[in-house]
């Protein structure tokens, strides 16, 4: 079922901490260019899929490739180099420096020689922009109101030049009108041929957003379709009881 | 580098162009400086008595602001900064002890800094794989078998007498002075340089939040080795200048726990991170340990002095009393850098 | 010319007393994850306390005087500074050190740099096999394990000691249990110096006291502590009692002063390979 262009694939992902197994036996691709729906009940594993594609985790078990490559053993940062980025579930910016400083981190190059190579403050000002934060630049993140930080936590994964982006829950916590606005952000970079993997506990917010939805519970695989295909499927409405759909 | 009160931070009211100092210092800031810097040097003439003090405090500005620039931005806390300068000086001295008293200084000095490079990554790049308390743990350690290996070794080191066979750069105090205040300014400017730059930033942010750093595509290990050389060089040849100034090398001056210590207190109580401040404070410190309180407690009483005093700075101001005061004269004129 | 008996019983001795100093210092480490740079100079307290009061009283007493005034002084460096300043890590770390500093300087002005010996509590000994064993070396071998027995006792069985060994797995679950951290800290660095004056005494007695001696202490507390594993009481006693022979085997096989080597290089050993030491385990937040 994966194609040769898959920019992301995982096979066989197992990880077990200890006696308990976070993740068992997942396999999926990501589909070139496309916005795909990463869902499941809190608990089911989705942060922790993310968390060893992009290497925060030794993997237990199967492998990861991207764009072909066996990257399951690679360094964070160079997933990072070779355009994977990931927006986390919290927000993790650099408390002392200013938003431009954190932004600016995310375009130095990876050499202890880069004494300048950074991005000009043109470049960053655009960047910062793409998620309208141009006139907070001078701020501090704790002066951000959540909104804010969350756009702060894109805006540092955009300036690594991304082609496969993972958002982590990125709607958490936002009102309605923010979470239009974000989803219209994440069409726009899919519009520039990026490629984007969505996480969220709520299918609701998701279904007008995503190409395909993979849906995750307790570690392992339960669905994988369009949108209304998951809608209809029965065994992933008993995984949510409560009816979060 | 950009900061949270300016509105513009191209202005720049003194014209230091950004790349290389990128930060706006206001009128009083600049005024403190510049009295600060033409005081210190022209002191073989307003206070021709301190001359000697200073120019050993040039060489401990090397020493502070090298810690600074690794320890103090990264915040891995190197308790072994005395083992890199240490096995410098000890370079120096060996190969004149050992094999030609006569031994030209552009021979000894590349081998000194050569040598502490590389005792440095030996030691670092295994502790830098640590987590903080054990990092500083492992380089603890490190200066205790250095000094440890000097008393074994004594048919070469001489033990804790020392090897006195090193050539005395002058004898003379004011030149002393500035052949000592000449690399102190040097090695403060690059410094200064490397930490305002994008590395400095990375070396701080990793400081703040490793993890992040890594996720935005940095070898933090590969910049924490580099940080390390940034460091070592020149700690090295703060080392063989030393040697040279006192023309002996023994371990009380140049290697024991607490010679490292005094480095991370000094650039603690000048604020940590800053270059400049840890380079102001040193001055202070030195004269306090080498003069003021000498001359009024004893080469004795002094250090319960210069300890108090030091503990007393740490707890009060653990941001660094001299950052601080910076801060000050920032809020006073409205901006600060 | 190696007695097999003699290191048998000098390595078993320095051993227990080396558990003494790592039981203080991993005490408090391991409660309070606070890593106490002045442990070193607590040691060289008791020594030098029994130093001085052993010229007025008995030995028993005098050392009954260290134990407690070590107790004392660290209870009140916690109070007085160390409280204050816990949760910057880098500033306790030079903190704590600087006081070791201080007290340094301090005992070189009264007493000087050159090494003294102290006068053993009971003196006289007894032949066994061969060697003669001092009294005050029984002493210290059995009141090592009479003091490691109290403790045991005391974190099993007592209040205290039990609210002491919850806090140093989780602080917030104790808060939670409503522990009184505030009183559960005091009472562990008192305890922990206590301990660190009962090893000076020994220390001082078996090797000898100077204004120096801390920074060995400090170094042996942090290679055994490390070694056996943090919060791994049983980990500390096996680390020990290693060091000892390590330690005795050197002195007696290759020359006194490479002592203390073989010690430093295996911590840099097992901080490379196995930080977590021979019996650590992982704290839980």
């Amino acid at each position: 079922m994966s194609e040769a262009s898959d920019p992301l694939v995982v096979e066989n992902l197992t990880k077990r901490f200890g006696g308990l197994v976070a993740v068992e036996d997942l396999s999926f691709e990501v589909h070139d260019n496309e916005i795909l729906g990463f869902i499941g009940p809190n608990g089911a594993g989705k942060t922790t899929v993310f968390n060893c594609i992009m290497s925060v985790f030794p993997v237990s078990g199967g492998s990861i490739y991207l764009n072909g490559e066996d990257v399951t053993n690679w360094d964070t940062h160079e997933l990072v180099n070779h355009g994977l980025a990931r927006v986390s579930q919290d927000s993790n910016p650099f408390e002392e420096m200013t938003v431009e400083d954190n932004i600016r981190i995310f375009t130095v190059p990876n050499s202890p020689f880069a004494f300048q190579a950074g991005g000009e403050d043109a470049e960053i000002a655009e960047i910062a922009s793409r998620v309208d934060l141009e006139d907070d630049l001078q701020k501090l993140p704790g002066s951000l109101p959540h909104a804010g930080r969350r756009r702060l936590e894109i805006a540092k994964a955009l300036a690594t030049e991304p082609d496969l982006l993972l958002l982590d829950e990125p709607f958490a916590g936002l009102n309605q009108a923010e979470i239009r606005d974000l989803s219209e952000e994440i069409r726009s970079f899919r519009d520039e041929g990026m490629t984007l993997v969505v996480v969220d506990h709520n299918m609701h917010g998701l279904m007008q957003l995503v190409d395909r939805v993979i849906v995750v519970n307790e570690g392992s695989k339960l669905a994988d379709g369009t949108p209304e295909e998951i809608a209809d499927n029965e065994a992933v409405q008993q995984a949510y009881l409560a009816g979060e759909i | 580098m950009s900061n949270p009160a300016t509105a513009d931070a191209e202005e720049s009211p003194a014209g230091f162009a950004v790349p290389l100092f990128d930060a706006t210092a206001n009128r009083y800031q600049l005024a403190v400086l510049v009295v600060a810097i033409l005081g210190l040097v022209t002191i073989p003439v307003w206070a021709p008595s301190l001359t000697y003090v200073f120019a050993f405090a040039n060489i401990w500005v090397i020493f502070v602001v090298s810690w600074d620039i690794i320890s103090g931005h990264t915040n891995y806390i190197s308790f072994g900064h005395s083992f890199i300068s240490g096995i410098a000086a000890y370079t120096t001295a060996l190969l004149t002890f050992n094999i030609d008293p006569e031994m030209a200084m552009y021979i000894t000095l590349p081998l000194s800094v050569i040598m502490a490079v590389v005792a440095a990554l030996v030691f670092a790049l295994p502790a830098l794989r640590l987590s903080g308390p054990y990092f500083s743990l492992l380089t603890f350690v490190s200066v205790l078998v250095a000094t440890k290996a000097v008393y074994i070794f004594s048919q070469y080191t001489n033990g804790e007498m020392g090897i006195s066979t090193v050539s005395v750069l002058t004898f003379d105090n004011t030149t002393m002075f500035y052949y000592t205040l000449i690399p102190a300014a040097v090695v403060t400017g690059l410094l200064l340089y490397i930490s305002r730059s994008d590395v400095g930033m990375v070396l701080k942010a990793i400081g703040q939040n490793e993890v992040a750093v890594e996720a935005a595509g940095l070898d933090t290990t590969r910049f924490k080795i580099w940080g390390f050389v940034y460091s070592a060089i020149p700690m090295g040849f703060g080392g063989a200048l030393l040697a040279h100034f006192f023309g002996n090398v023994e371990p009380i001056a140049f290697l024991i726990v607490d010679r490292s210590i005094e480095m991370i207190a000094i650039a603690a109580v000048g604020g940590m991170g800053t270059i400049l401040g840890p380079a102001g404070a040193a001055y202070i410190l030195i004269y306090l340990r080498d003069d003021l309180f000498r001359t009024f407690l004893g080469p004795n009483a002094r250090w319960v002095a210069v300890w108090s005093v030091i503990l007393i700075l740490l707890v009060y101001s653990p941001q660094g009393i001299l950052k601080r005061f910076w801060t000050f004269l920032g809020d006073l004129g409205g901006d600060s850098a | 010319m190696v007695d097999p008996v003699t290191i048998l019983v000098t390595g078993g001795m320095i051993g227990s007393v080396y558990v003494l100093i790592a039981i203080g210092f991993s005490l408090i480490y391991g409660v309070r994850g606070v890593i106490n740079l002045s442990h070193g100079a607590f040691i060289m307290l008791g020594a030098f306390t029994y130093l001085v009061v052993s010229q007025y009283v008995p030995g028993l007493a005098a050392f009954a005087v260290a134990i407690l005034a070590v107790g004392a002084f660290s209870l009140l460096l916690y109070l007085g500074l160390v409280r204050y300043i816990e949760s910057n890590v880098v500033i306790t770390f030079l903190a704590t050190v600087v006081v070791a500093l201080i007290v340094q300087e301090l005992l070189v002005l009264r007493f000087s740099l050159a090494p003294r010996s102290l006068q053993p509590i009971i003196s006289g000994g007894i032949p066994v096999a061969g060697t003669r064993i001092r009294y005050y070396q029984l002493i210290a071998f059995a009141l090592s394990w009479v003091a490691l027995g109290l403790l045991y006792l005391f974190v099993r069985r007592t209040r205290l000691g039990r609210n002491i060994l919850a806090t140093s797995m989780t602080e917030k679950g104790a808060k939670l249990t409503g522990t009184n951290v505030f009183y559960v800290n005091a009472a562990t660095w008192f305890v922990g110096g206590a301990f660190a004056g009962f090893a000076g005494v020994f220390i001082g007695t078996l090797q000898s006291t100077s204004p120096l001696m801390w920074v060995e202490a400090l170094g042996l507390a942090f290679i055994i502590v490390t070694i056996g594993g943090v919060g791994s009481i049983k980990g500390s006693i096996i680390a020990a009692y290693l060091i000892g022979y390590l330690e005795t085997l050197t002195v007696n096989l290759i020359g006194a002063e490479w002592r203390g080597m073989f010690a430093l290089l295996l911590l840099v050993a097992i901080i490379i390979v196995k930080p977590e030491g021979l019996f650590g385990r992982e704290f839980i937040e």
